[in-house]
């Protein structure tokens, strides 16, 4: 396994080196030092089974079984290994020995099967000495690859606290507003360089830049329309691959062949290069596809291009086009612009589209993360999200999973609008920062230099 | 637009479920297995990668399944990180393949139908879609993918000593030092994190012998760093963070490894001072034993270099704080001026009265370069040309007889740790 694990670490680390900041190679890391980070969300728990918990942050305190590397295959990380019955759908997975939780709980394997229970209350789940066996409702082949998802990380609760075996341990948490989180000594994979992380919540993108500016945070979030102009400012960004829908998704399907034939004259009016553009200075990618092409590889069939001639055709095809109340997220500046610009192209088109705030709208604006690297699953996350059908698999090929999407689209229920990248902005005393295509970045290995011992 | 199944297939394949499969940690359980596992595995990709063949002639079929015999306008293009050279190579093979299967190539009308080929890429495979736009009907995609791949020396002239790097030893796992027991045979030690393998030099090379497992009761600390020293009384000494592992003197070979907190030697033993190295970290604590003159300690340090004067030494120390300290027993001297690395080696090339350090350069890009000077006056004056490297030095440690030091390079492009030896000639 080493030699192995070392020629895809060979691998991995050739990929950052193209797009990690480098570190100055003539020195060692530091140990030391309290990495200061200044982030939009503001979580109200850091409980990585609950929704909207920043996975950059729970992944420092909290593992899963399975981690995925830069390709997106499965690699063992609190599991050591891992088998399954031919049809995928009961699996067993052998618990990593020599762990303990930051509260001096060994890992076992009765605390991994409750944490996953709590998670996923569809599985049954069982513990049998060093091992935890999974059951599934239906063949699950990609279930290495979600347990590698944040949600499934392993967490131990007891008396309200959550305990965690990841690389620092929670010292202090004020919801929704600041977290410290402290230098794990026994971690089971090497103590990290840092001595602890700060975590400045709730801090929109001026606070953020103004907070880098001071010196008061070392890393910070860059909005993807922000994104050329901090590098035209000469600051040390590192970009994920396009890692967030951005996209209309209806409330419902359509309810006739005259609503199908508007929602393609909607698609097709929007002109998602002048969105990107203008509105996200270049900062995301036109798409008419779910998942980018980075991830499927296929996703240019799916055109994106707006036709203002094939609109006004597929509206002409409708006799009665309903006026459509557009929902987006009013904390979302960039959001009410795109859906203003939708507006004015639908109108061209003469579809009539009406802004609202309330949660009850024919049509929503949405960005949708993507959950993971592995394809399949990032598909069928992505169909949770946006409260499609399950798209389902005939087998692993990429042909199987364009059909799959293919049938998603066809559904009308969703019009892809772009597919956006996401960025951090780093003071330049931090090292070996990486930035995963999946864009949740990682600071085990984050080093700064200028500080003692 | 509903495309066939791809007959190739490319996700993952260590990690597929089978029952009773293993994984790649359980496939790997002895190291000759998983070498000759990986080198297939690595042989496979790149075979599959250079050979396009098998996926032209898929796609080939397919979109002739669609098509049916007769004459189409085929447009081919490349969003993949494919060459382009290559990339044409493609289109031929698959006007070849289409031949063969009765479609014919044609840029004038009429034709039957456009078949636009992209040759993409996701995270794990390789691509190629074929949008096929018939005059009388439907367009229908059909596509294929195959797996991805996974992806010296030269001096310059005009300085009195001339700097070789030798390479010892090659390996994806990490090296965390290496040394040579001269004899008969000649054979070599090369300390990593687990392990401390022993080699054989046979023929005019390095021949791969036992292994040496040293079993850790607690994690290492990242950036792990580890020596091997070479003993009178017995073979040598690995040292690793809070560790210490001593060898047998005879055959065979046995290693036996202890928690330990004792200090490392600095430089050669010749020199007599040693100092502790922080269990937990990877830096060295600046308590020395026994001393310099009259000095106990040091700043913390990650290396340090001596450079004899008469009866006493000049010592360098490689701080962490990012200075570089000159000790000469009474005095520390911090020379603000002096952009060295992390890693310094006391070397003593045989034409020279003086011993010579050897610093990495902090002018260097990417890649690493190493260079020697001497202290006239306590000011750095180089004395060979820079050395570029292929990659960064993650280790460097002054050789047993101070005659060389050992340097662990990880090159830069295919990952791998080599251990290299670096010597000091006269002249050019």
């Amino acid at each position: 396994m080493k030699r192995c694990s070392s020629l895809l670490l060979a691998a991995s680390s050739l990929w950052l080196t193209v797009v990690s900041v480098p570190a100055r190679a003539e020195s060692r890391p530091h140990y030391g030092g309290t990495l200061r980070i200044a982030m939009k969300e503001a979580p109200q728990t850091l409980d990585p089974a609950a929704a909207g918990v920043p996975a950059s942050v729970s992944r420092l305190v909290f593992e899963t079984l399975v981690a995925l590397d830069d390709r997106g295959c499965p690699q063992p990380l609190l599991a050591t290994s891992w088998q399954s019955d031919p049809g995928s759908q009961r699996w067993r997975l052998f618990i990593r020995a020599g762990v303990s939780f930051h509260d001096s709980t060994p890992l076992d394997s009765a605390t991994v099967a409750a944490s996953l229970r709590n998670s996923n209350p569809q599985w049954k789940v069982s513990a049998a000495s060093d091992m935890v066996m999974i059951e599934t409702e239906s063949a699950a082949p990609d279930l290495p690859a979600e347990l590698a998802l944040a949600r499934n990380s392993i967490v131990r609760r007891s008396d309200g606290k959550l305990s965690g075996t990841g690389p620092f341990a929670i010292a202090q948490w004020d919801a929704g507003k600041h977290a410290v989180l402290a230098a794990n000594e026994q971690y089971w994979a090497s103590r990290p360089f840092l001595d602890s992380v700060q975590v400045d919540f709730g801090k929109n993108d001026h606070e953020q830049m103004l907070s880098l500016d001071l010196g008061k945070a070392d890393v910070i979030e860059v909005a993807p329309e922000s994104i050329h102009r901090a590098r035209a400012e000469n600051r040390i960004v590192m970009t994920s691959e396009s890692e967030e829908l951005m996209a209309l998704v209806f409330a419902h399907d359509p309810g006739s062949e005259d609503e199908t034939h508007a929602r393609n004259a909607l698609a097709l009016s929007i002109d998602t290069a002048a969105v990107n553009n203008v509105v996200l200075q270049g900062g995301g990618e036109p798409s008419g596809a779910l998942l980018p092409n980075w991830i499927s590889g296929y996703a240019f069939v799916f055109s994106g291009a707006g036709s203002m001639n094939r609109a006004r055709q597929e509206r002409a095809q409708s006799k009665h086009v309903p006026a459509w109340t557009l929902g987006f997220d009013a904390s979302d500046a960039v959001a009410r612009v795109i859906a203003e610009r939708v507006l004015l192209n639908a109108r061209d088109v003469g579809i009539t589209l009406q802004l609202t705030n309330t949660g009850n709208s024919d049509l929503r604006l949405v960005r949708i993360p993507l959950a993971s690297s592995d394809p399949h699953l990032a598909l069928a996350e992505l169909a949770k999200a946006l409260q499609l059908p399950q798209p389902h698999f005939e087998n692993e090929t990429t042909a199987d999973l364009y059909s799959a999407e293919k049938v998603l689209l066809q559904t009308h229920r969703v019009i892809p609008l772009l597919q956006l990248r996401r960025a951090v902005a780093l003071r330049s005393n931090v090292h070996d920062g990486s930035m995963p295509p999946d864009g949740i970045w990682s600071l085990s290995n984050v080093w700064l230099s200028g500080e003692k011992p | 637009m509903t495309p066939d199944n791809d007959l190739i297939t490319g996700r993952c394949p260590l990690a597929t479920a089978v029952y009773n499969a293993r994984n790649p940690e359980m496939l790997c359980s002895s190291s000759r297995v998983c070498w000759a596992w990986c080198l297939l595995l690595l042989f496979t990709q790149f075979a599959r990668a250079s050979d396009w063949r098998r996926p032209e002639a898929q796609l080939a079929e397919k979109i002739a399944a669609v098509t049916g015999p007769g004459v189409v306008a085929l447009e081919v293009a490349n969003r993949s990180s494919i060459g382009t050279s290559e990339a044409d190579q493609i289109r031929r093979g698959l006007i070849a393949s289409l031949a063969s299967s009765g479609v014919q190539i044609s840029e004038a009308d009429p034709v039957a139908a456009t078949v636009r080929v992209t040759l993409s890429e996701s995270l794990q495979n390789y691509v190629w879609v074929a949008e096929i736009l018939p005059k009388k009907s439907d367009a229908s995609v059909a596509m294929v993918s195959t797996p991805r791949p996974d992806s010296a020396v030269n001096p310059q002239p005009a300085l009195p000593l001339t700097l070789h790097a030798t390479q010892l030893v090659s390996q994806p796992d990490p090296i965390l030092d290496a040394a040579i027991l001269e004899g008969n045979p000649r054979r070599m030690v090369v300390l990593g994190e687990n392990a401390v393998n022993v080699y054989e030099f046979t023929d005019g090379h390095w021949i791969a012998g036992r292994s040496l497992a040293i079993n850790h009761d607690r994690p290492l600390p990242r950036d792990v760093r580890g020596r091997v020293v070479l003993r009178k009384d017995h073979l040598f000494d690995a040292y690793l963070p809070g560790l210490i592992c001593r060898s047998t003197n005879a055959s065979p070979l046995e290693l036996n490894c202890s928690r330990s907190d004792d200090p490392w030697p600095l430089q050669t033993e010749d020199f007599g001072v040693s100092d502790f190295f922080a269990p937990t970290r990877n830096f060295f604590t600046g308590a020395l034993v026994p001393g310099i003159g009259q000095q106990k300690s040091a700043p913390a340090f990650y290396s340090a270099a001596a450079l004899p004067r008469g009866k006493s030494a000049l010592w360098i120390f490689a701080g962490v704080d990012g200075q570089v300290h000159l000790l000469d027993g009474m005095n520390d001297k911090i020379e603000a001026n002096i952009r060295w690395g992390s890693d310094l080696a006391g070397v003593h090339a045989a034409c020279r009265q003086d011993w010579q350090v050897l610093a990495i350069s902090a002018e260097s890009g990417t890649n690493d370069s190493v260079q020697a000077f001497e202290f006239a006056d306590r000011e750095p004056a180089a004395v060979s040309a820079l050395l570029q490297l292929n990659g960064n030095i993650t280790a460097l440690w002054t050789a047993r007889a101070g005659d060389s030091a050992t340097a662990v390079i990880r090159d830069s492009e295919t990952g791998n740790y080599e251990a290299v030896q670096l010597t000091l000639t006269c002249g050019q």
